[in-house]
């Protein structure tokens, strides 16, 4: 789904990401990369295949959008380096034209030279491109003329009908002050946001981005 | 030698009459089994010392041997009691030691649970007493001790009191696995003492209930029964218009003041309520009604503080309470000897229950049990009738022990590797030993050892995942001291739930609520907890804190859980007394009373014969309403549902909201319901059953349900111990994502499958559903249009538990929901 925000294009992608065509940007945010290798070395059998198949999401959005630049809007890895770390490692070297650059998280606890080594580019606490300023969490920035997209919240929206319905998804949260966009790895929980009446909210579903 | 002629037989039945008592029959009877090296079940009423039965087969023994174990050794252990609430252990051990004094036999009794304190317990690592009470929890606990396997050596006797509440669990399934490694240890060490008995109030399956504690079919095994006869005096406490009760929800708080003379004419009244939450409620209102009582009624339940709880049932015995709000908590046998009036508020869902509560109040042989009957709404005042019926046909539940529970099994298995190891193919064959897993296949036990050892695939390249290993010595064990400090602490919260402590800023323990329950409450909010009205300060290191308030009233938790679902004797009653009220055929008073509800009912829509479905079709700005009623309680209500939900949704897309009680359930949506005869009968059909309720239970979230106390037993989900620890943050994840990524990337985890399976057989009884559904083809349906709710259909519209069905297109539903979104 194209959505016109401050004036500038983007593509919400159900794969949550948000794909910036102007900066040939793709943005995702909390890939909690080594996620399931920390929860299995303490002994919680989390499906190895996990980690592999975020990655895989992200091969088939590199080969849609061919993008110059991967944004990861923090927490891109879980903890420390593991194993899903060194399969990460071996799954980038196909991305040689790809400029990966994480915007600092909570989770981001590694030396930059692990960054550096990893040819990952280290921004903190933001990283602005044109009206927008990509900030992991949005209530640290700074830059009063720009629109903060920021991640953190892994954000859930609940939507309520007639008759007792519910139903629960992940979504991009574009309100008044800043946006929030969805957690991308799918070993993660949500948080029910509560949108103002204008402002703009995305529901994933397995199909496609629905806006409500 | 006969065993009336060993001197520890005479020695008892001499103090025994000293004491100027006889032993009764069935207690003689289990003194000989026992001497003879029988395992057994022992069936009394409550109060006829049930506990000296097996107790004193043990202490004859004990006496009639010469040299006794040095009280410095290790391995003194010899009789192990396992009890299935805190609560029982003290009062026990107390009446032991009573006798072991006077009997001058010099053993030790020690409890331990999870209110032992840490010295105690160090204490008891050094020298086990010889006697010692316990959960099984705790059990389970102490064979995660290093060195634990050295313990059993001389042990005697293990004896599983209040056998029917553990059967029906998952820790009934602990207590089958423990005894299992402990008659593995003996027959290893080439010692064959064992006896494993079981003592069990009156339930429909006691030969089963045997066979599950003693499965070996070469053990000799007898069932002791006591031809005692208890009585009971059941009374329904009546509105004097029907008016004054409710349809649905509100706990017959109006008629509580007709309790106060019963309270008043009594020397101690027990008063027991289906929920935690209504429990404080009640203990207010009481309160409020007469301000007299206070200082001499005192609320009891499972969250309230040990402490607290020690003073209360201590007052209890003391006769210094005049009464005693309680839950389940105080359900089984300890013996409150002032007690004299029990009052049930709101029905007990089954005759076993109701029976066991009556037997609180008059403990002494010969009284008879006095309970009286508080309905919370008309409609109980027919289940009152049904009750009164099926008790005096002695019209008795089974309790369906638990089988294949992989969860439990995976706890047990790192239990054992946490304590002194494990040699898989002698566990798998105590294991297989069991009535639990007696169906357990080799390639089960394989995908349980992979996943303990490997992490649940043998694929993967990286060996990250570090749990259970192999040692030097063969033993399959746990060598990560944090892994193994996490699994000790999980052990007793086997209650997925997670609890936080109540503390008072100045100091001092309340008791406990939940999570949920806390993370809706701002500071200065109020709420009460053990009968006291408290403000929400902050929450602190797991704890919530708390300070006195000053206001008069407040929002009471609601603990999740606790709802009882209706027993299939109770509900077949039931049904018949439906028919009688109208008919005036029958005897009852509170048929009499609710009459004028039933021609409320009969002039709205429809009063159902036994040989009728009512089905009642409602219209109205909250949509569209269709309610059936089967009379076949909640648990089978909820899969009968579904199966309707999913029948009629393959007839056009339409979503449902689904919502039950045990009277019936009740489908509702914002579009029209296809309904008539023909549809009817389809979608109430017998056939194509397995395959129909296979596909409803896929398609609503009753598995993902089960499956929060699936993940937290086996350990993928790890919240913390109230108050003693702090989860790791980075491991923090829950039951439900663990669902949907099984779900997605391991559909075959045994875990997922058993969340189905409990769906399906546990819950469903398919035997009852199918049973039920001939039933409904062989009726005639009545559907009925009324324009306005029924006494029949209200009390299930308020109900809040809610399920969700659909046929419909996710994209769809938000385009004609998302209007209602920001409201």
């Amino acid at each position: 789904m194209t959505i016109t925000i401050r004036a500038e294009e983007l593509i919400l992608d159900k794969e949550r990401a948000i794909y910036f065509p102007a900066q040939k940007i793709l943005a995702i945010s909390d890939l909690h990369l080594g996620k399931a290798a920390h929860f299995r070395k303490a002994g919680v059998q989390v499906p190895s295949t996990l980690a592999q198949s975020d990655l895989q999401r992200l091969t088939t959005l590199f080969n849609h959008y061919q993008p110059s630049t991967l944004l990861i809007n923090g927490d891109m890895f879980h903890h420390e380096i593991n194993s899903d770390i060194d399969v990460f490692e071996k799954w980038k070297a196909d991305y040689k034209n790809v400029n990966f650059l994480l915007v600092k998280g909570n989770h981001d606890h590694l030396h930059n030279n692990q960054y550096n080594d990893l040819g990952i580019e280290v921004h903190e606490p933001s990283f602005c491109a044109r009206n927008f300023c990509f900030i992991h969490d949005a209530i640290k920035c700074n830059e009063k003329d720009l629109y903060p997209i920021s991640g953190h919240v892994h954000p859930g929206i609940s939507i309520i009908g007639k008759a007792k319905q519910r139903l629960k998804f992940p979504c991009f949260y574009f309100g008044n002050e800043h946006a929030v966009m969805p957690a991308f790895s799918a070993f993660t929980g949500l948080y029910l946001i509560k949108p103002k009446p204008q402002e703009q909210v995305f529901a994933i579903t397995p199909n496609k981005v629905v806006k409500v | 030698m006969s065993l009336t002629k060993t001197p520890g037989y005479k020695k008892v039945a001499n103090w025994l009459k000293a004491d100027g008592k006889k032993p009764f029959d069935f207690q003689k009877e289990t003194w000989s089994y026992y001497a003879d090296g029988y395992s057994g079940l022992v069936n009394a009423p409550t109060g006829f010392g049930k506990t000296f039965s097996v107790f004193l087969a043990v202490v004859i023994e004990a006496l009639n041997q010469k040299g006794v174990a040095k009280t410095t050794s290790k391995d003194r252990l010899q009789l192990i009691w396992i009890t299935p609430l805190r609560s029982l252990a003290k009062d026990i051990a107390r009446a032991m030691r009573e006798v072991l004094t006077e009997l001058d036999l010099d053993w030790y009794v020690g409890v331990r649970n999870g209110d032992t304190s840490q010295a105690e317990k160090l204490q008891q690592k050094k020298s086990m007493p010889e006697i010692l009470l316990i959960t099984p929890e705790s059990l389970h606990l102490l064979l995660a001790q290093k060195g634990s396997s050295t313990l059993f050596k001389n042990l005697k006797c293990i004896v599983a009191d209040e056998w029917h509440e553990l059967l029906g669990s998952k820790r009934g399934v602990m207590v089958e696995l423990a005894i299992s490694r402990i008659k593995g240890l003996q027959k290893a060490a080439k010692e064959y003492y064992l006896r494993v008995w079981a003592i069990s109030a009156t339930i429909g399956n006691i030969e089963q209930a045997l066979e599950v504690i003693e499965p070996d079919i070469n053990a000799k095994r007898i069932i002791v029964k006591a031809k005692l006869h208890k009585k009971i005096e059941i009374k329904s406490i009546l509105p004097d218009y029907i008016e004054t009760l409710p349809w649905a929800g509100h706990l017959g708080l109006k008629l509580a003041y007709k309790l106060l003379p019963i309270i008043e004419k009594s020397k101690t009244t027990l008063i027991f309520i289906n929920t935690r939450g209504q429990s404080e409620m009640w203990y207010q209102h009481l309160l409020n009604l007469d301000p007299e009582l206070a200082g001499r009624i005192a609320i009891h339940h499972g969250s309230i503080d040990f402490e607290l709880r020690n003073w209360i049932e201590d007052s209890l015995h003391t006769g210094l309470l005049k009464a005693v709000i309680a839950t389940s908590s105080l359900d089984l046998g300890v013996d409150f000897k002032p007690v004299d009036t029990v009052v049930q508020v709101g029905s007990p869902k089954g005759v076993a229950r109701f029976l066991q509560r009556a037997g609180r109040s008059g403990h002494s042989p010969g009284e008879t049990s006095k309970i009286y009957f508080l309905p919370t709404h008309a409609l109980e005042l027919v289940e009152a009738a049904a009750i009164k019926e099926a008790a005096k046909d002695n019209n008795i539940e089974s309790r369906e022990p638990v089988i294949m529970v992989f969860d439990t099994l995976i706890q047990y298995l790192v239990t054992l590797a946490v304590g002194d190891g494990f040699d898989d193919e002698l566990i798998f064959n105590e294991v297989k030993s069991t009535h639990a897993f007696n169906m357990l296949l080799p390639e089960e036990w394989n995908w349980l050892m992979q996943f303990i050892t490997s992490g649940g695939d043998s694929l993967t390249a990286y060996q990250e995942f570090k749990k259970v290993i192999k040692d030097e010595d063969g033993l399959w064990k746990v060598k990560s001291r944090q892994i193994a400090m996490r699994h000790r602490l999980h052990i007793g919260t086997i209650v997925s739930d997670a609890m936080l402590k109540v503390k008072f800023l100045s100091g001092g323990y309340i008791g406990m609520v939940e999570e949920y329950f806390v993370s809706k409450l701002k500071p200065d909010d109020s709420f009460t907890l053990a009968g006291r009205i408290l403000d929400f300060v902050q929450i602190k290191d797991m704890t919530v804190i708390v300070r006195r308030s000053k206001k008069k009233r407040a929002m009471s938790p609601s603990w999740l859980g606790g709802r009882l679902p209706l027993s299939s004797n109770l509900g077949q009653v039931l049904r018949k007394k439906y028919n009688e009220v109208l008919n005036k055929t029958h005897q009852e008073e509170e048929l009499d009373v609710v009459y004028p509800l039933f021609l409320v009912q009969q002039e709205r829509s429809h009063v159902p014969r036994n040989d009728e479905l009512l089905i009642e079709m409602i219209n109205n700005r909250e949509g569209f309403h269709l309610f059936a009623y089967p009379f076949e309680g909640r648990l089978v209500h909820e899969i009968l549902a579904a199966l309707v939900a999913y029948r009629l949704s393959r007839l056009v897309p339409i979503t449902f909201s689904i919502a039950m009680n045990d009277y019936g359930f009740e489908l509702l949506s914002d579009t029209e319901i296809p309904m008539d005869d023909a549809i009817a009968y389809e979608v109430f059909s017998p056939d194509n059953l397995t395959e129909d309720i296979t596909l409803s239970i896929n398609s609503t979230e009753m598995a993902r349900r089960k499956f929060r106390d699936i993940a937290c037993i086996a350990g993928l989900v790890f919240q913390g111990y109230p108050g003693k620890y702090v989860a790791n943050k980075h491991l923090q994840s829950s039951a439900g994502l663990f669902f949907n990524v099984f779900s997605d990337y391991d559909k075959h985890n045994l875990l997922l499958r058993q969340a189905y399976d409990e769906v399906f057989y546990l819950q469903l009884e398919e035997a009852r559903l199918l049973e039920a559904l001939q039933r409904i083809q062989n009726s005639t349906i009545v559907i009925t249009n009324p324009k306005r709710f029924t006494p029949l259909s209200f009390p299930i519209k308020v109900d809040s538990l809610r399920a969700n069905m659909s046929s419909e297109e996710l994209e769809h539903r938000i385009e004609r929901m998302k209007a209602e979104v920001f409201k």
